[in-house]
């Protein structure tokens, strides 16, 4: 095991004191809004980013649509449990009527939220590849992660159920491991093979054993080797990456070692864990890590406290059922009851709203940093953030709250409100996000018609 | 009513939609006589006639395509979505009684067609030994490994992410255990510290011990590479869990060749072959040779010795495992026999507790989703509910160990208490920490039904919920859950909650006689309320609100009970074969690491059969287990099976 001072060696991050301790980016914005992190490494061709934000209970009805729009759709005035995203909405884009026609709930909701279609929970099996999957294809040669999976470390019931906390799949019947421990996330990123033991030579080895074994192995048994050559494949590339990235950073002269991982373990204060968990996709968009990064906030049926928030209490799933004030359902805790529907349905807001505010961070986080060529982080990216239910009481499937942000290299145009007629299927804003990537792909989900994000 | 409306939540989140039994006791009179071969399609001609309209198509209503259901023959390859079928339609739910509503003949037939094609079928005819998928190792089977393999006790699970469980509801399924970059990564990190912590020169005792062993396979006099060839291969021969191949070995010793010839030190070129050893698939999955032909084959001992540890131990096989399986006896029957016999007896089959029961009965969440607020109920301790999860997984080790009858789980005048639990039953005399075998004086304890762990996750956390309880034990104990509840079940008013004038009980029932909820619900509730003198946290009572609590009840059947023993008389008496179906279905499933299929059935029913031959005993289902078809046999895969 090696210690920090390898890895920041390792590490090319250019810029004078930053300090990724927590709070992990703060003084990005003010000293290093000039500094291309990794200057020369990637000129030219333009890199997109793209990233998806999962939130589980959905939203109430009513506290999604903006307050006031212009006559051409643009936005004048968010809604009031929208107001953290008042200052960014010239950088949203926010839906209305989109919809999944198959796969709904907390379980196959969550599960083919980038997939469209339904889920089969005896085959373990979505439709197929999931969107963000798709691109992280496209560019897996590109970047030395083809892809991040975040996720808030779940806490109680349905915690360890797969489809809840499964939104990529690499394949119709593969979900992909979601990372929940921040350190474990900037290791994956920025720590190399580091140690003695495994090398070229060792990898190469046991790639050589695993292909010799999925040569003898049956077709199922194929699938579960890939996994394993998959697997050492992105250790290998690990490799290929760390030393090309070295090698750059000596030349450059931009070895700091100012670079520091997060403490090990999760924090125990929900929003600096939430806010370390965005500090790492904008630094893994920053450092060029990954362009393709998903972040599921909490589990599909999150029973978390939000009791930090003020005036708030109970969990945030029995919450989102707030037409019952009893206190008896099934996710309550026994020990919380409500006034009245109405107070109910705020604290639930108030859970979005302070998920809003979170989403909010990021946004200014990659507005406030800007690349060689002056364009700022936002510019070169697509956020997706939204849920697979609409109102959490309903289990509501039309109308999901889902907002985009950024402006995908300029395929997008924010700062409206997007309000098509009839319900529109996810399949359709999943196509157009993907070809602002640069992916071909002109069919996904049985749609075939992009939505228009000019 | 929300009783009814959580669950129903339960269930749609959970989506249990299967059922492990094919004999959900129906509405008297539903059920009649077999029917002729030509009488055979009435029940596809009713699903044609009746349920087309919503049900087909792309946007069929619930996602049920039933226009492409009836097509799949035999019909018993879905027979979970034809249960529930049969289940809805029985009960009346199915056709939507505003749109059609079924005779009673029509009804009859459907039940006689489901009887028929389903229930009845020659499972015979479609036996296959199904086929043990590689998997990898799950994170506590990684663990206890490493653990078994250089005897240390040390490894850190904790920045694995988690195993996830699917629908056979044990985490070592093997299509759930995926294998990615990022897991890869860590094994590879804990694969580097282990082995530098067992050649550290600051090594603790048992590591330095663990070097020493490891070393000692190599003579220190011979050459270098020899001396590098015995060690790797003594211990590569027990990683892997069988002979290693020729290659496998010469790869090993030329890691160990190059770092060596590089100017690495002996023990650092050791270090290195040790570490790509723990990262090769060899040693991270569970690898069987792959079946070929159309004909079942039976594994081999190597196979075999990993199959039986796996499943008893949840790990790597011993030493005297892999000699028999060397010398090819461990096949034999009776020495397989005696191996079981004596794994049984090992303290590593205590895992059939801590993980089998613990997935299978869902007391794991103890602790985790079963809490108290420990500064309104300072008795709620970590401790506490550290003994409630380790009374039930000793508790249930011990059936097995013992040989006792099945339906012991229900019935049984011993428990496992420390003093802290004792002191939580009211039972007096028990000190200390130390969890150990208590013989119960008191009619109050007894059997898995009274286990503050079940009481618990059975329970809200502030209150009892006779109907979850009722529900765990027709679907988690016995394997008959009742089906879903209608979609548009509503809530019971709030009006009726607030009644004053009703006691808890009398809530319950005024929902329960809901036309469409009382069928489910009869059977349900009586089972629940018989557990009500045991509060939300497994605490005995005997009044409620001031009341004295009614735990009477009554089966649909006319039958009544009282209390805790008359549920477990009622099971004994009643529910017996239902509760053996059910143990032997789960434990199959964990032992194969996969969830069953309708091809299994022809072999559950042998295992059921052998076992209740045998007196319904434990160790007789264990053994019937590891000698059935699946366990031992395997046959190459064939996509069309599922």
């Amino acid at each position: 095991m090696k210690t920090t001072s390898r890895i920041s060696r390792r590490t090319l991050l250019k810029g004078a004191g930053v300090a990724l301790g927590l709070p992990c980016l703060d003084i990005m914005e003010v000293q290093l809004a000039q500094a291309d992190p990794i200057a020369g490494m990637h000129r030219g061709s333009q890199k997109n980013r793209i990233a998806y934000l999962y939130f589980p209970n959905g939203a109430a009805q009513g506290s999604w649509q903006p307050e006031e729009t212009s006559a051409d759709g643009s936005l004048q005035k968010l809604n009031r449990w929208m107001s953290p995203l008042e200052s960014v909405k010239q950088h949203l884009l926010v839906t209305h009527n989109l919809w999944t026609p198959r796969g709904n709930g907390h379980g196959a909701g969550t599960a083919t939220w980038l997939t469209d279609g339904g889920y089969n929970e005896r085959k373990i099996q979505v439709a197929g590849r999931s969107a963000d999957q798709i691109v992280a294809e496209r560019l897996k040669d590109q970047t030395v992660l083809p892809s991040l999976e975040l996720s808030i470390k779940g806490e109680g019931h349905f915690s360890g159920c797969l489809p809840r906390n499964s939104i990529s799949w690499r394949d119709a019947g593969t979900p992909l491991t979601r990372e929940t421990e921040p350190r474990a996330v900037f290791d994956r990123m920025f720590r190399t093979g580091d140690g003695t033991a495994i090398d070229r030579s060792v990898v190469d080895m046991v790639l050589d054993h695993a292909r010799q074994i999925k040569r003898s192995g049956s077709i199922e048994d194929r699938r579960k080797i890939d996994d394993y050559l998959e697997s050492v494949r992105g250790i290998e590339k690990r490799m290929d990456f760390a030393e090309q990235q070295t090698q750059q950073a000596l030349g450059n002269g931009l070895v700091t070692d100012t670079l520091t991982r997060p403490a090990p373990g999760i924090p125990s204060n929900h929003q600096t864990y939430v806010r370390l968990m965005l500090d790492l996709i904008v630094l893994a968009f920053w450092a060029d890590a990954t362009r393709v990064c998903t972040f599921m906030l909490d589990h599909g049926q999150s029973n978390r406290y939000f009791d930090f928030i003020p005036g708030c209490k109970g969990t945030w799933h029995a919450l989102s059922h707030y037409r019952d004030i009893s206190g008896r359902t099934e996710d309550d805790d026994g020990k919380t009851s409500w006034d009245t529907i109405e107070s109910k349905r705020n604290m639930y807001n108030r859970v979005t709203r302070w998920h809003h505010a979170q989403f909010a961070y990021l946004i200014k986080k990659l507005h406030g940093i800007r690349e060689a060529d002056g364009r700022s982080l936002l510019e070169t990216s697509t956020l997706c953030y939204g849920s697979s239910i609409s109102d959490g009481h309903r289990h509501g499937e039309e109308d999901l709250p889902v907002i985009l942000a950024g402006y995908g290299g300029g395929a997008i145009t924010p700062g409206r409100y997007f309000k098509p007629r009839k319900a529109t299927s996810m399949s359709r804003l999943h196509l157009a996000m993907m070809q602002t990537m640069g992916v071909d792909i002109h069919r996904f989900g049985g749609e075939e018609e992009p939505i228009n994000l000019k | 009513m929300h009783e009814l409306i959580l669950i129903f939540r339960t269930w749609l989140a959970s989506h249990l939609v299967w059922v492990g039994c094919l004999c959900f006791p129906f509405p008297a009179g539903l059920q009649g006589a077999h029917l002729t071969p030509q009488d055979r399609d009435s029940g596809i001609e009713l699903i044609q006639n009746h349920c087309l309209d919503c049900h087909s198509g792309r946007n069929a209503e619930g996602e049920l395509d039933l226009s492409t259901l009836i097509d799949q023959r035999p019909f018993v390859r879905q027979q979970e979505t034809w249960r529930n079928i049969s289940l809805r339609i029985a009960l009346g739910d199915m056709p939507p009684r505003d749109t059609e509503v079924l005779t009673k003949t029509e009804k009859d037939e459907f039940a006689d067609w489901y009887q028929n094609e389903i229930e009845d079928f020659d499972y015979a005819t479609v036996r296959h030994p199904g086929y043990e998928p590689v998997r990898r190792l799950t994170h506590v089977e990684y663990q206890n490994t490493i653990r078994d393999l250089f005897k240390i006790d040390s490894i850190d699970i904790s920045k694995f992410s988690p195993d996830l469980s699917g629908q056979s509801g044990f985490a070592n399924s093997s299509n759930t255990l995926f294998l990615q970059t990022g897991l890869l990564e860590k094994y590879a990190q804990s694969a580097e510290l282990i082995v530098s912590q067992i050649f550290s020169t600051e090594a603790e005792p048992p590591f330095r011990a663990a070097r020493e062993k490891l070393l000692s396979a190599g003579d220190e006099q011979a050459n270098p590479r020899d001396r590098a060839d015995a060690i790797l291969t003594k211990f590569s021969n027990r990683a892997f869990r069988r002979p290693i191949t020729e290659k496998e070995r010469s790869d090993l010793i030329s890691v160990f060749h190059s770092s060596f010839s590089e100017g690495a030190t002996f023990n650092e070129a050791i270090q290195k072959s040790l570490t790509a050893a723990l990262i090769m698939p060899q040693f991270l999955f569970k690898l069987e040779s792959a079946a070929v032909g159309t004909e079942p084959r039976q594994i081999d001992d190597f196979e075999l010795a990993s199959r039986l540890s796996y499943f008893l131990w949840a790990s790597m096989p011993d030493n005297q495992l892999l000699r028999l399986a060397s010398s090819g006896e461990l096949s034999n029957p009776e020495v397989l026999n005696q191996q079981i016999e004596r794994m049984l007896r090992n303290s590593r089959a205590r895992s059939l507790g801590s993980i089998f029961a613990a997935e299978w009965l869902g007391f794991d969440d103890v602790g985790i989703r079963r809490r108290q607020d420990p500064i309104d109920n300072p008795w709620c301790t970590e401790t506490l509910m550290e003994a409630m999860r380790s009374e039930s997984a000793l508790f249930f080790y011990s059936l097995i160990r013992d040989n006792q009858p099945i339906h012991r789980l229900v019935d049984a005048r011993y428990t496992y208490l420390n003093e802290e639990l004792a002191r939580h039953y009211g039972i007096r005399g028990i000190e200390g920490p130390k969890m150990r075998p208590v013989r119960l004086k008191t009619q109050k304890r007894g059997g898995i039904l009274t286990h503050a762990s079940v009481l618990s996750v059975t329970a809200f956390p502030d209150r009892t919920s006779p109907v979850i309880r009722g529900h765990w034990v027709l679907d988690r104990l016995l394997g008959t859950p009742p089906p879903d509840p209608p979609p548009d079940v509503s809530e019971i008013s709030d009006v009726v909650l607030e009644r004053d004038d009703l006691s808890f009980r009398q809530k319950v029932q005024l929902h329960s006689q809901t036309p469409r909820c009382s069928a489910c619900h009869q059977e349900m509730d009586p089972i629940g309320f018989s557990l009500e003198n045991y509060d939300n946290f497994g605490r005995y009572r005997t009044r409620l609100f001031g009341e004295a609590i009614d735990a009477d009840g009554a089966l649909p059947n006319g039958r009544r009970f009282s209390g805790a023993r008359g549920l477990r008389d009622v099971i004994i008496s009643e529910r017996k074969q239902d509760l053996t179906r059910q143990v032997a279905r789960k434990m199959l499933t964990y032992a194969l690491g996969r969830q069953l299929e309708y091809f299994d059935e022809a072999a559950v029913r042998e295992i059921i059969e052998s076992t209740r031959n045998d007196g319904d005993r434990f160790q007789t289902l264990v053994k019937e287990i590891i000698q059935s078809e699946p366990f031992m046999f395997k046959q190459a895969y064939q996509g069309e099976l599922q």
